[in-house]
């Protein structure tokens, strides 16, 4: 974490503004051009009517007096901003969920490049609250970016109308509102500290949320749902009072700049008293009103300043905190300009293409340490022949997963080397999906979607290859019983398959896409025998698979080429079925384990020759 | 499928929301009274320096001593100063207050769902529980927190400014009082055009995050099975849809409120133009022209912060309707049983021609899909031990979640100690149980925590006592905080058969009279597997067993074996017996079991 926020600072939070600026220049430049105009300069034109009005009445202007005219031109100025506001609009909501969009797509995208079974440092539920919140408060920040110059601008419109009227009492009444930016500025260090605490508190919501309702049935059978929610109404509390904080700092500086308007406004009654006195003439009651106008609405011009300010330091919190789910990513990964089509058709996805066959995999040094622990795998040496089947087995906690995965690049390796045909594999988190190899965990993750999008995943392809996989995963039984066929929808994480359909749904979706190598982490665990054992059989009755596979079953083990064992991380032996079954006690005892009591028969006798 | 929820026409949401507002308000009338009473001060505050300026004119005009002036001067200052202090405060406490109440209602959410029916659970991803519970009520914030206070307040401050008005001149008085109430007229009339699209965007909101959640639950089955421009793809899908619910959303609102505002904008002039005619005709002086002017432009903010208010009641009423959604979508499991089961000892559980299908959620006639169970009838006495087989998707577990009543039957019943499952209180049905599944869900907390489902009642040495005696011991030992270590988010570090192994503790300790063993070994090896045994050996022991199997290993200790296939029961009996007759099915499958052995 610490280097990500490192890294963070390595882009100051304005050079995230201009390229996401520069993604779409022309609703950009349009948002932040028209509709601060609209908003910072259109006030400052009634209040220059209504001097007018007041120094026709007293007789201070030397025009003739036109009363319905200028009541006119002021509705008409009022009225024109008001249509103007349809356009800021749109801009503003595009611009919005166009930088939105952009940054979900690129953070999504990231962390699915990522080591897979490592791609996000903390829970899902967790990175929800940075997907949701933080994502939405940085394009929020575009739209001010070029508010300070408009600001200035209109300062400087607003002052030199005043001094053009007295520029003494302009000095007098301008000095509050300088004094206050200075005090603003000072106090942006805390209201980054306010803010992050903040956000880390809602983090703990909804990660204890997501948690929760992924846990449901353990909850209602365990009966706590009353401990569970007052654990929830705890990381409630803690958000309610960090809010609190962040809130009321950020409330109260705000009120400190505007208040400098009533002070400007009070100085100003003290400067022109003597001026107005009597009617003199040197500052008329359309100066005086011209004044209070100007002198309200350039300090609201003021407080927007620190306003801006303000959202500046809490954009840096949440560009800090995406780059957290970024680790190791160079700032402007996380504004890449990449399309995010929000108009026209979606171009076609990518089709895998044919890979250069395998003919051997090896494998050298491979090691991975769990950080902050002692777990692991380490110096792991293997080789994978074409067409080999080649199965890893241990007891719990022995490395196997962690073998694959660190294998895949689905954990980066901490030392060793992959090479394909003899050629180093550079990136395998990248090169071990399809074409060349695909994966299916001990633990499949299904969608919320139709059973056939969840085998696709986006492949194009025959109505056949469909078929094909389905067969291939022993499912076309239960495809035929499901009431709506291909098309039923799987339901949340696949809850509406059995565990068994849905360890054979993940086959499927691995087969379809025919790598060159496949990877099976206990794939019969929710598997019946019969079941299990036709899957082998068709996986071998199709020649030129090259397998490697997670499992202590029986039925993988006697049809393994070869047998890795692993204990505390190490290989503690290899060989074939006979030979571990004779020279490996630790290999016995896992291989009589599965049929325990009941067939202590001894096996190496009627093992195949 | 929720994707595409279908949004039902909304009439009035006002009813709703303010039940909801009442039931989460009134704890805090205490503050919110506070509140008022700032607001009031507020409303005085500024009312009070406009006339200090226009007195202000008039003296200076009319030639008033500098040190009257002056002191006129000083008093705008000071007011100006006490209502800046009070701002702060009202600022403090609206937050405060609204921050309360949305969390009351988030606990009271969040517990309203974690009781509600499996069938509700698997078509809701916890993504989308996530932004109905988190964001939803977040939306509420603000108007728990100065709905009713801003609504009272500015219209107190809307009738301080006409009756003001008022005062000056009548004529003045007439025309505003006019202007607005034809504006509140129309506002009252258009408020609820925006809801249904507001809603629209909430949802499309609520199935962004659950779509992210998932993904980000499964990187790895993306990322290895080359499924990641399908995934990025599908995110667009969503974000382009969330962009035009919430364009259609804002241009309706605005549709609404910039009609309304443009009209008062109009106002204003007609008044500036009235007052300075009075003004010609000498019915006013130049001081009461610019109080007007200023009271006028006062006028703009009780009808722009009524806007918004109503603006933000449209958002609400959006919200509202789905938090009502939630609250009023009772479990389908109703617990109304009364007859207690007993504590302790070992339950018979018994079958009576049970039928069973799962309910489409979205389903509101609640009729079965398709049967998965289908007339079982059986009886599993007290302290027996039954292993339960059958191809996947035979329908094993779904009987298993019918004994903890996961389900209700669609037709028949399933008794527990001789009583129907829904004549006693959910809750002993459930104490009653254990179960452990092949997936464990782990916490980002303590493992403590992990272990008692955060039940802070179990004390610690019986917690430790349980985790040696599954062989976990020297796992213990290592870990840095014992108990109290924190475990990583989706239990990093922990293999799936350890954690497996802390599925067997939860279940422990809870002491249950039926025990469910769903594929509870299939992750760990055999080695493990038979360190495991006698604590299971001893789990079982004076308890009525339920052990879902594939391997017929794990089914060695059973008394009785049943056999399902699609949903009815094949062969049952004891196992003995089964296993002796060549023709049943169970002798067959010891065969094949053999038979793979020997090939």
């Amino acid at each position: 974490m610490t280097s990500a926020s490192d890294r963070a600072h390595e882009w100051r939070t304005w050079r995230y503004m201009v390229e996401l600026a520069r993604y779409k220049p022309w609703l950009y430049a349009l948002e932040v051009l028209f509709n601060p105009v609209l908003f910072y300069f259109v006030p400052l034109i009634p209040a220059l009517i209504v001097r007018q009005l007041l120094d026709g009445l007293t007789g201070s202007a030397p025009a003739e007096l036109n009363i319905w005219g200028l009541v006119t031109l002021f509705s008409g100025v009022w009225l024109m901003r008001h249509a103007f506001n349809v356009v800021a609009i749109v801009t503003d909501i595009g611009l919005n969920h166009v930088g939105i969009a952009l940054l979900r797509r690129n953070l999504l995208n990231f962390v699915l490049q990522q080591p897979g079974a490592r791609a996000l440092p903390h829970s899902p539920g967790e990175a929800i609250s940075r997907f949701r919140d933080d994502t939405e408060s940085i394009p929020n920040f575009l739209a001010w970016t070029m508010d300070p110059v408009v600001q200035v601008l209109v300062m400087i419109t607003g002052l030199a109308t005043l001094a053009s009227i007295n520029s003494l009492i302009t000095v007098a009444v301008v000095l509050p509102i300088l004094v206050t930016l200075v005090i603003v500025n000072n106090a942006t260090k805390r209201i980054r500290r306010y803010r992050e605490a903040a956000r880390e508190a809602a983090g703990g919501v909804t990660d204890f949320l997501g948690e929760t309702f992924g846990a449901v049935m353990a909850i209602q059978i365990a009966g706590t749902q009353e401990h569970v929610i007052r654990h929830f109404e705890q990381r409630n509390e803690k958000r309610r009072k960090t809010a609190l904080a962040d809130l009321v700092f950020s409330q109260a500086l705000q009120t400190f700049t505007f208040n400098s308007a009533s002070l400007g406004t009070g100085i100003l009654l003290l400067v022109a008293a003597r001026s107005m006195q009597g009617g003199a003439g040197t500052f008329t009651v359309g100066d005086f009103s011209l004044f209070v106008s100007y002198l309200g609405w350039l300090t609201i011009v003021t407080s927007m300043f620190g306003n801006f300010l303000i959202l500046y330091r809490q954009t840096g919190v949440s560009v800090k905190r995406l780059m957290e789910l970024m680790p190791g990513a160079p700032p402007s990964r996380l504004v890449e300009h990449n399309p995010i089509h929000f108009t026209g058709s979606l171009p076609p996805l990518p089709q895998p293409r044919a890979a250069e066959p395998l003919q051997r995999l090896s494998v050298r040094g491979l090691s991975y340490t769990y950080p902050g622990s002692s777990h692991g795998v380490r110096g792991i040496d293997l080789d994978l022949e074409r067409g080999s089947f080649t199965v890893i087995t241990g007891r719990i906690g022995s490395g196997k997963t962690t073998l694959l995965r660190a294998l895949l690049g689905l954990l980066p390796p901490d030392a060793g080397e992959v090479t394909w045909n003899g050629r180093r594999v550079e990136d395998p988190a990248a090169f071990f999906s399809p074409p060349h190899g695909a994966y299916t965990p001990q633990a499949p993750r299904l969608f919320s979607e139709t059973l056939k999008d969840n085998v696709l995943m986006g492949l194009e392809g025959e109505e056949a290859d469909f078929d094909a996989a389905i067969h291939a995963a022993v499912f076309e039984r239960d495809l035929a019983e499901l009431a709506h066929g291909a098309d039923t929808l799987v339901g949340v994480r696949g809850t509406r398959l059995s565990g068994g359909q849905v360890q054979r749904t993940a086959a499927a979706r691995m087969f379809v896409r025919r790598p060159e190598l496949l990877v099976f982490d206990d794939l019969s665990s929710a598997l019946d025998v019969d079941t299990e054992r036709l899957l082998w059989e068709r996986l071998f009755a199709k020649s030129g698979h090259t397998c490697l596979v997670v499992s202590h079953r029986r039925a993988a083990l006697r049809r393994a080429s070869h047998i890795i064992v692993l204990s505390e991380g190490r290989i503690a032996t290899q060989g074939t079925l006979n030979e571990l079954l004779q020279s490996s006690a630790e290999f016995q005892r896992l291989w009589e384990g599965d049929l325990g009591a009941a067939q202590p028969a001894p096996e190496s006798d009627t093992a195949p020759a | 499928m929720t994707d595409s929820e279908p949004t039902p026409p909304v009439k009035s949401s006002g009813r709703k929301i303010l039940v909801v507002l009442r039931r989460y308000f009134a704890p805090q009338w205490r503050h919110s009274l506070l509140l008022l009473l700032l607001l009031l001060a507020g409303i005085a505050l500024q009312l009070i320096n406009p006339w200090l300026l226009g007195q202000f004119i008039d003296e200076a005009i009319a030639g008033a001593p500098l040190n009257t002036l002056l002191k006129l001067a000083g008093l705008f200052l000071g007011f100006a100063l006490l209502r800046q202090l009070d701002t702060v405060a009202e600022a403090f406490l609206a937050a405060n207050i609204g921050l309360r109440a949305t969390n009351a209602l988030r606990a009271d959410l969040a517990r309203h769902c974690l009781n509600l029916d499996m069938a509700f659970h698997n078509a809701r991803t916890p993504g989308e529980m996530i932004e109905r519970i988190d964001g939803d009520v977040d939306r509420l914030n603000n108007f728990f927190a100065r709905f009713v206070i801003d609504l009272l307040g500015n219209f107190l401050l809307l009738i301080g400014v006409l009756i003001l008005v008022w005062r000056i001149h009548w004529q003045l008085g007439a025309a505003l009082t006019s202007f607005s109430l034809v504006t509140f007229v129309l506002l009252n009339r258009l408020r609820d055009i925006g809801v249904p699209y507001f809603r629209d965007a909430r949802q499309a909101n609520a199935m962004l995050y659950g779509f992210i959640e998932e993904r980000l639950s499964g990187t790895e089955d993306i990322r290895a099975n080359g499924g990641v421009a399908y995934v990025m793809r599908r995110l667009l899908e969503h974000a382009r849809r969330l962009f035009r619910a919430d364009l259609k959303a804002s241009l309706m609102s605005f549709s609404v409120f910039g009609f309304t505002r443009a009209l008062f904008m109009a106002g204003t002039g007609v008044a500036l133009g009235l007052s300075a005619f009075l003004y010609l005709e000498g019915a006013l002086t130049i001081g009461a022209v610019y109080l007007a002017y200023r009271y006028t432009e006062i006028l703009l903010q009780p009808i722009e912060v009524i806007n918004r208010q109503i603006q933000d009641l449209q958002q609400a009423g959006a919200s509202v309707a789905r938090v009502q959604e939630l609250l009023n979508r009772s479990s389908r499991i109703q617990d109304s049983g009364t007859t207690p089961l007993p504590q302790s000892g070992a339950l018979p559980v018994e079958f009576e021609n049970l039928t069973f299908g799962y309910i489409d959620d979205d389903n509101a006639s609640g009729a079965p899909l398709e049967l998965v169970l289908r007339g079982l009838s059986f009886t599993l006495p007290a302290g027996s031990v039954t292993g339960l087989l059958g191809r996947t998707g035979s329908g094993k577990t779904t009987l298993s979640r019918m004994v903890f009543r996961a389900y209700d039957p669609t037709g028949g019943a399933v008794r527990l100690g001789g009583l129907d499952l829904r004549a006693a209180p959910l809750a002993d049905v459930r104490r009653s149980i254990g179960v452990v599944t092949q997936e464990i869900q782990l916490f980002h907390a303590s493992l403590r925590d992990n272990l008692t489902l955060f039940d802070p009642v179990v004390p610690d040495a019986q917690i430790e006592s349980v985790i040696r005696e599954l062989g976990l011991g020297n796992w213990l030992d290592s870990l840095p905080e014992g108990l109290n270590t924190l475990l990583q988010p989706g239990g990093g570090g922990l293999s799936a058969g350890e954690a497996q192994l802390l599925a067997f503790v939860r279940v422990f300790l809870s002491e249950p009279q039926v025990v469910v063993l769903d594929e509870a070994s299939s992750r760990l090896d055999p080695a493990t597997e038979r360190l495991l045994e006698q604590a299971i050996t001893r789990l079982l022991s004076g308890r009525t067993g339920i052990i879902i199997a594939h391997r017929l290993g794990t089914i060695e200790r059973v008394d009785n074996v049943m056999i399902l296939e699609r949903g009815e029961i094949l062969e049952f009996g004891p196992r003995a017996a089964l296993a002796a007759d060549p023709a049943s099915r169970f002798s067959q499958l010891l065969a094949a079991g053999l038979e793979e052995a020997l090939v």
